[in-house]
């Protein structure tokens, strides 16, 4: 392993889903001599690509969990994170996106730039992730790299370039012209294990001349030097135009647009030399970490392998092995036997197994460096977990985690099953933050709840395959919400004589509605009329009927209770009378603060063919659903609108029967919002029938 | 609607947007004056009145042109004079849609086919459309005349953007610039905006097929792009 920071990269592979991010890793792997035959993904040999390690994941054709491995391209070393291409794992890919340096933003030529690749790189933006972009499958028909790169600019907003050409596109893709060497780029050898240079074929010369100047052009802005040499017509070395593009990439200002076909074994090369060049090492990127004994002030952590050590725990993965912790180190050294403490519980784990991960095989080391990343066993920690040594109490800052849209009721068919049930819940809740499980004390129903109908389908399937639990699921519940829409006053006095002490308490003010935030409590008590001790017990009973909502029992968010007046006995009066006083006062001035119910709103944009475009749009309309707009291209059309969750069950089998299975969705959390009157009254009805059924 | 104060606020009232079903509007003026404010501000006072509108934007993204809206809204609601500014931004939501097309995509079928869409399937019955990017430059007398006819037959009320440009000298005689001198006549009512000092002169060549003198108008503040009373 490489001491030398400057020669590590940890990079992420993300996009959409089916542009080929996990053939294009199975060709790094390979070219790096980490594989020693290519599988593909939905492979006849029946293996499976090497990063898909999940048997589920084989079964579909998709990525799902973002296995981290490790390669060696011409001496630098590269931690690879592959990860999940679908809308409903973004937690995964934000959780990755975390621990990376840098990013390749594949895109299918084809396809271009579709819904999920700008999710993924509004994520990226987030985290400052710099990206070089990779337009993949230019050997399938109707490529159009000329098409990404524009959607790119458009899009993503991203001063996109492209620094090679293709020679040849759909059947015909040769190779590609390098504008930055001036080179005809060909690879030779039944899985293109040779690249050879050669001069630029005659034809494409001026075309190629032309994209060169384009190129310069665009980066002349980060390299005073290439500036001045191109104003003197100057020899340009290529080293000069590599290390603008390398300021550009790293200052987030410049995207460098590379093509291949990595099915077809072209440009994977030199995508590797593109990561080597312009993704930044691990000391070109500024982390921040969390004092925690310093009122969380912001540090800047020191990549320095001799300070003391900061390690984030990213990713969990149970395997055949027991707990599989994937640590990024961001300063200090990681050592096998070395004492570790975890910040969030301030327990102390001994390192145990140090190793560096390949999909899921594994290779034992000693020692990680700063800016590695390895995974570590039987280390008992939650995902986003920080580690420190002894000597400091640092957090690297928490991460975005969504709240959960979507519910569901599951029941062990047997006693084994419950059993494993409960394992599984306990390790995906672990693994996953966007993950929850509870039980529902009034049904006496286990309930799982994420972000989308596949993300719990994908848990449901695992839950069965890993852990042989086999489950009854029952209907996908959105997670409705209640909130108030005008203030109201209360005065409540509880108030109880049953023989001994009784309980007395009384409590006034009024609740409005929070436009910010979940809940607040405010104490405007002047004199005494609660006594302070009595003042939390307030706070707790009005927080205690947050939890379930009058009309459907959903929870209640964005309320104000400010209390200003009360009484108080000097022997009936207790925390508990308080609490009860608090329950009442909630329930009397809620009933007058005009409650109403809020659904889920989701983004959703379906891609498909013009023609269908009015099916589409009438499909969404019939649902609820407000269209935001639409937008041609070419003889893709994309429709963009908010649709209530509730009305998107079953929606993808629709779309596929309304376009033949030519149109595809995408969908994210938006917002939560009122529920229609009529919808109102029949969540009301629903919730009453199985009040009286309960 | 409960929003009559604000259209009887707006000093584009002098334009009578309210009036008429089949009326052609141009907006002129060169590149970075407001034209796309102007338009989102004409678009948002015809859904005050209850109306719904399309927003037709040639050669830019739906979120670029939703941004528009979004902030021109916050403008609105800054002064406080809406009660419930969650219930304002869900009507404009609901009364406007954004199409997008690229340049060479833009034709009288296309436009007919999408409004088809919308209209048959009762998904949404636009009364206004403003038009951004349409490519002046490069399209003919009858091509305009083809989408005139398709909003006569529709009964909708349409507002295009032109842009103009410094060293183009046509002129129309009734002081309409080129590119669009020769085609003025096919709208009833034409606006210019100048830039005037510091702030933006906005022109009406001609007010509901009549025409007025030079210096009739309003005056729109470039840091807001937000049309001011005279």
């Amino acid at each position: 392993m490489n001491k030398d920071l400057t020669l590590v990269r940890n990079i992420g592979i993300s996009a959409h889903i089916d542009s080929g991010k996990t053939t294009l890793t199975e060709r790094i792997l390979y070219y790096t001599d980490r594989i020693h035959a290519i599988h593909e993904v939905r492979g006849k040999d029946g293996v499976g690509a090497t990063m898909d390690s999940m048997e589920l994941e084989k079964e579909r054709g998709i990525t799902i969990q973002s296995a981290a491995t490790y390669c060696n391209w011409k001496g630098t070393d590269i931690n690879i994170i592959d990860t999940p291409g679908h809308v409903d794992f973004t937690v995964e890919v934000e959780r990755a996106l975390r621990v990376l340096d840098g990013a390749v933003l594949i895109l299918c030529s084809v396809g271009g730039v579709q819904s999920q690749s700008i999710t993924v790189d509004r994520q990226m933006t987030r985290y400052n992730v710099p990206r070089i972009a990779f337009i993949n499958k230019c050997d399938r028909t109707g490529a159009n790299p000329g098409r990404v790169v524009e959607q790119l600019r458009d899009k993503l907003n991203l001063n996109a370039v492209m620094i090679q050409m293709p020679i040849g596109l759909e059947n015909d893709l040769e190779g590609m012209v390098d504008l930055v060497a001036m080179k005809a780029v060909y690879f030779d050898g039944d899985q293109g294990d040779t690249v050879r240079y050669e001069d630029i074929p005659d034809n494409l010369r001026d075309e190629a001349e032309g994209k060169r100047e384009e190129l310069l052009d665009a980066v002349s802005m980060f390299s005073d030097e290439l500036m001045e040499a191109m104003l003197e017509e100057q020899e340009i070395p290529e080293e000069m135009v590599h290390e603008a593009i390398r300021r550009g990439t790293l200052a987030l200002e410049f995207a460098p647009v590379m093509i291949g076909s990595a099915y077809k074994n072209k440009g994977v090369q030199p995508l590797l030399d593109a990561v080597q060049t312009y993704l930044p090492c691990p000391t070109d990127v500024e982390n921040i970490a969390l004092d925690l004994d310093n009122d969380e002030a912001e540090i800047k952590v020191s990549n320095n392998p001799d300070d003391p050590l900061v390690a984030l725990a990213f990713k969990l993965e149970d395997g055949r092995y027991g707990q599989l912790t994937y640590v990024r180190t961001y300063q200090g050294m990681l050592k096998k036997g070395d004492f570790i403490f975890n910040t969030r519980t301030g327990k102390k784990v001994k390192v145990g197994r140090l190793v560096r991960m390949h999909s899921n095989e594994m290779e034992e080391i000693d020692e990680a460096g700063s800016g590695d990343i390895v995974a570590l066993f039987g280390v008992d920690c939650a995902s986003g977990d920080t580690f420190c040594d002894n000597t400091i109490n640092w957090s690297m800052s928490s991460m975005h985690v969504p709240a959960p849209v979507i519910s569901l009721a599951i029941n062990p068919v047997d006693n084994k099953a419950q059993e494993n049930m409960s394992k599984a819940l306990n390790r995906f809740c672990k693994e996953d933050p966007t993950f929850k499980s509870f039980v529902d004390h009034e049904t006496s129903e286990t309930i799982i709840s994420g972000m989308g109908e596949l993300h719990l389908e994908v848990y449901i399937e695992r839950m069965k395959r890993e852990y042989n639990a086999e489950v009854e699921v029952g209907a996908p519940r959105v997670a409705y919400r209640e909130t108030i829409t005008q203030r109201a006053d209360f005065d409540y006095t509880h108030k109880k004589q049953t023989g001994g002490s009784g309980q007395f308490g009384r409590v006034a003010g009024h609740m409005e509605p929070l436009e910010e935030g979940e809940y607040e409590f405010v104490d405007e008590i002047v004199g005494g009329s609660i006594p302070r001790e009595y003042i939390p017990a307030c706070d707790k009973g009005f927080q205690a009927s947050m939890q379930k909502g009058v009309l459907t029992g959903a929870p209640i968010t964005g309320v104000r209770c400010l209390i200003n007046d009360g009484n108080s006995h000097s022997v009936d009066s207790s925390d508990m009378a308080f609490q009860q006083a608090a329950k009442g006062a909630f329930k009397q001035g809620y009933q007058k603060a005009n409650p109403v119910i809020m659904e889920p709103i989701m983004k959703v944009a379906v891609e498909g063919p013009s023609e269908f475009q009015g099916a589409v749009m009438g499909s969404l309309n019939q649902r609820r659903g407000v269209i935001v707009g639409t937008c041609e291209e070419g003889s893709y059309t994309v429709v963009e609108a908010e649709m209530p969750l509730s009305e998107m069950f079953g929606y993808s089998t629709t779309l596929r029967s309304l376009t033949q299975g030519k149109a595809e969705f995408s969908m994210e959390f938006s917002t939560y919002k009122q529920v229609p009157k009529s919808v109102a009254e029949e969540l009301i009805k629903e919730h009453e029938a199985s009040k009286k059924n309960a | 609607m409960g929003y009559e104060q604000l259209v009887n606020q707006n000093p584009l009232r002098v334009l009578n947007l309210g009036r008429h079903n089949k009326h052609l509007g141009l907006i002129m003026a060169r590149a970075g004056l407001g034209k796309t404010a102007l338009l989102v501000q004409i678009a948002l006072d015809s859904i005050l009145r209850g109306n719904r509108v399309i927003h037709i934007s040639i050669g830019a993204s739906i979120d670029k042109t939703k941004i528009w809206y979004d902030d021109i809204l916050q403008i609105i609601l800054q002064d406080g004079s809406v009660t419930n500014p969650h219930q304002l931004i869900d009507m404009v939501q609901q009364h406007r849609m954004i199409m997008t097309f690229k340049e060479s995509a833009f034709s009288r079928p296309r436009l007919e086919e999408r409004l088809n869409d919308l209209v048959l399937q009762d998904i949404f019955k636009p009364n206004c459309l403003v038009i951004d990017g349409f490519d002046f430059e490069n399209a003919g007398r009858e091509d305009l005349e083809d989408i005139k006819d398709l909003l006569d037959a529709m009964s909708m009320q349409a507002w295009f953007s032109a842009v103009s440009h410094r060293d183009d000298e046509r002129v129309s005689p009734v002081g309409v610039p080129g590119p669009c001198h020769e085609i003025d006549d096919l709208f009833d009512t034409v606006v210019l905006l100048k830039p005037e000092k510091e702030m933006i002169q906005l022109d009406i060549i001609r007010n509901n097929g009549e025409d007025s003198a030079a210096g009739s108008g309003l005056i729109l503040d470039p840091t807001t792009m937000m049309v001011k009373k005279n």
